[in-house]
């Protein structure tokens, strides 16, 4: 497991990031999310052990990455955000390398690029020199310098970006095999991507944490109550009435339907049994439903509402 | 560390840049060895490699920055650095494996000029004492250097500008002795002691009499772990400012 207790990183008079703490399970992917500038980065490189923190311990499986760096360093692969190629070296002796600077010895590094190069196909590319992949297979190439040495956690700074489509979902299949032997933080501003992969979410803004938790229940908490999409045919004045009447909704909107004697509604509920209740007072009263749908606020919407909401107090800081 | 150390020097030898920069050491070399010849006054080829050696440096400092140039700058520039950084490596070790490799091609640019003074003890007679001294003195002289050209390459990400500055700086060195010798440095006995002091010139005098001190010896060894040591702080230096 890895934790990070209260990290902080200061810049001079900047506070890149601040008190962060979260931590890192076993065989888990978790999805380091937050605006371009957050402090992603910062973090990332910190856990890695490439830049000094200000404040705070991070420890990597029981090694601190400050007081016991080298230890801490090898149970690490990390693929920063421009992965770290030579591009005059070839892939195979490339990935040769890399194993011997994290300390493997020499009889074992033959067997351990051959299996790095398989489970990331980068076979038949072992004599082609870096400078002349596609940026692909630069990237996969980075990716294997990483999982080299079977490090127990993997940093992968935005992995995706700069790919194709098909490159991306093959790339997000490899990661979704990664995390199956090992911990891995992936970091990205493409919500997309994190809610495809990701089992946990770390969502920061302006170095600082808005929210660790499951992608459900953060959407289950953002939305603080359920949407329904409601189309019912008769006059709005009986609908109205009709769901005056139910306790569960907390506001009713109505819509202005082109439609004659069809009426449509944004209802919002307090909880899903709600939906039930609607449904019997309707039928009830013989007005017929013609659309009931829920609502359901997405990562994205979840994004916006948490890191707006900090923006306000931030702002009160700055002045 | 060896694992560093073998890329460096593969990066060295499987590109041209150890063989042009070779190439044109021995160009420089050569001349000044047909030089030589031509101004023999006697028929019997006896004469002092030292000499040459002493008249090569002013050249050779053009062509140590370009050895070095690539070291750390080159690591900056392409985004490795952080993957050095991020290795179990420590600093020590990574300027070590780096400072090891420019020294392995530097002896082969030392070995392969080894062909002039066999060339001479096939046709003449070689003073080997003093070739030996002055090999010596050559390669401890280099060695600073290449530590110097270490230590601005791992200030800038651009090794082009980590080489002139390089340049400068050694030539700087070199002119050390004519600057303490100056009237205005004398007038300050001081002054003009660590001046001198620091005048790799006036060792390299010693050396190429065929005399081996202790002295310069040292100066040599522990400027150069100076250097070297100014290295690895500047380098974790910048990891506490990096933004």
């Amino acid at each position: 497991m890895v934790e990070v207790k209260n990290l902080t990183k200061h810049y001079g008079r900047v506070t890149a990031v601040r008190d962060l703490s979260f931590e890192i399970r076993d065989n888990e992917i978790l999805g380091f999310l937050g605006p371009n500038g957050a402090g992603k980065s910062t973090t990332m490189n910190i856990i890695a052990g490439f830049l000094p923190l200000s404040e705070g311990t991070v420890t990597v499986y029981g090694h601190d990455i400050k007081e016991d760096a080298r230890a801490a360093k090898r149970c690490i692969g990390y693929l920063p955000e421009i992965p770290p190629l030579y591009p005059d070296m070839r892939v195979e002796e490339y990935l040769r390398y890399c194993a011997g600077i994290k300390g493997m010895r020499h009889g074992e590094i033959k067997a351990e690029v051959e299996k790095v190069m398989r489970r990331l196909s980068l076979i038949d590319m072992r004599r082609r020199l870096i400078g002349n992949l596609s940026k692909g297979y630069k990237q996969r190439t980075g990716l294997a310098q990483a999982i080299i040495g079977d490090p127990k956690l993997l940093i992968l700074d935005e992995p995706t970006v700069g790919l194709d489509p098909s490159q991306v979902s093959e790339l997000r299949k490899l990661i979704l095999d990664l995390g199956r032997d090992h911990s891995v933080i992936l970091s990205s501003h493409i919500l997309g991507e994190i809610s495809a992969v990701c089992s946990r979410v770390v969502i920061i803004n302006k170095g600082e944490l808005c929210a660790v938790d499951t992608i459900e229940n953060l959407e289950r908490k953002a939305s603080g109550s359920l949407t329904l999409n409601l189309t019912v045919e008769g006059a709005q004045a009986d609908v109205s009435r009709v769901l005056s009447e139910i306790s569960g909704i907390k506001e009713t909107d109505e819509i202005a339907d082109s439609e004659e004697n069809v009426s449509s509604f944004k209802l919002k509920l307090e909880d899903e049994k709600v939906r039930q209740e609607i449904t019997s007072a309707l039928v009830k009263n013989g007005l017929n439903i013609v659309e009931m749908s829920m609502e359901r606020p997405d990562l994205e919407k979840v994004f916006l509402e948490l890191t707006s909401k900090k923006a306000p107090k931030d702002n009160a800081d700055n002045k | 560390m060896f694992a560093l150390y073998k890329k460096e020097i593969q990066s060295f030898f499987y590109s041209p840049f150890a063989y042009v920069l070779s190439a044109l050491f021995m160009l420089i070399f050569g001349f000044a060895f047909v030089n030589r010849i031509a101004s023999m006054q006697s028929s019997v080829f006896q004469f002092s490699f030292p000499d040459m050696f002493y008249n090569n440096f002013f050249y050779f400092v053009f062509i140590i920055p370009l050895l070095t140039m690539r070291s750390f700058a080159d690591e900056r520039r392409g985004g490795t650095e952080v993957q050095l950084l991020t290795s179990p490596l420590t600093i020590t070790q990574i300027v070590l494996a780096k400072f090891f490799a420019i020294e392995t091609v530097f002896l082969f640019m030392i070995a392969l000029s080894m062909f002039f003074p066999v060339y001479i003890s096939l046709h003449g007679t070689v003073i080997w004492s003093s070739l030996i001294c002055g090999y010596v003195s050559f390669f401890l002289w280099g060695t600073v250097c290449v530590a110097i050209g270490m230590l601005f390459s791992s200030m800038q990400s651009s090794p082009i500008i980590a080489a002139i500055i390089g340049e400068i700086v050694m030539e700087g060195f070199l002119f050390l002795d004519q600057f303490a010798a100056t009237k205005m440095v004398e007038s300050y006995p001081h002054l003009n002691a660590v001046i001198t002091w620091f005048s790799m010139q006036r060792r390299f005098v010693f050396f190429a009499q065929g005399m081996f001190r202790l002295e310069d010896l040292v100066f040599f060894l522990t400027l150069t772990v100076m250097v070297l040591f100014w290295i690895i702080l500047h380098i974790e230096k910048r990891r506490w400012s990096h933004r």
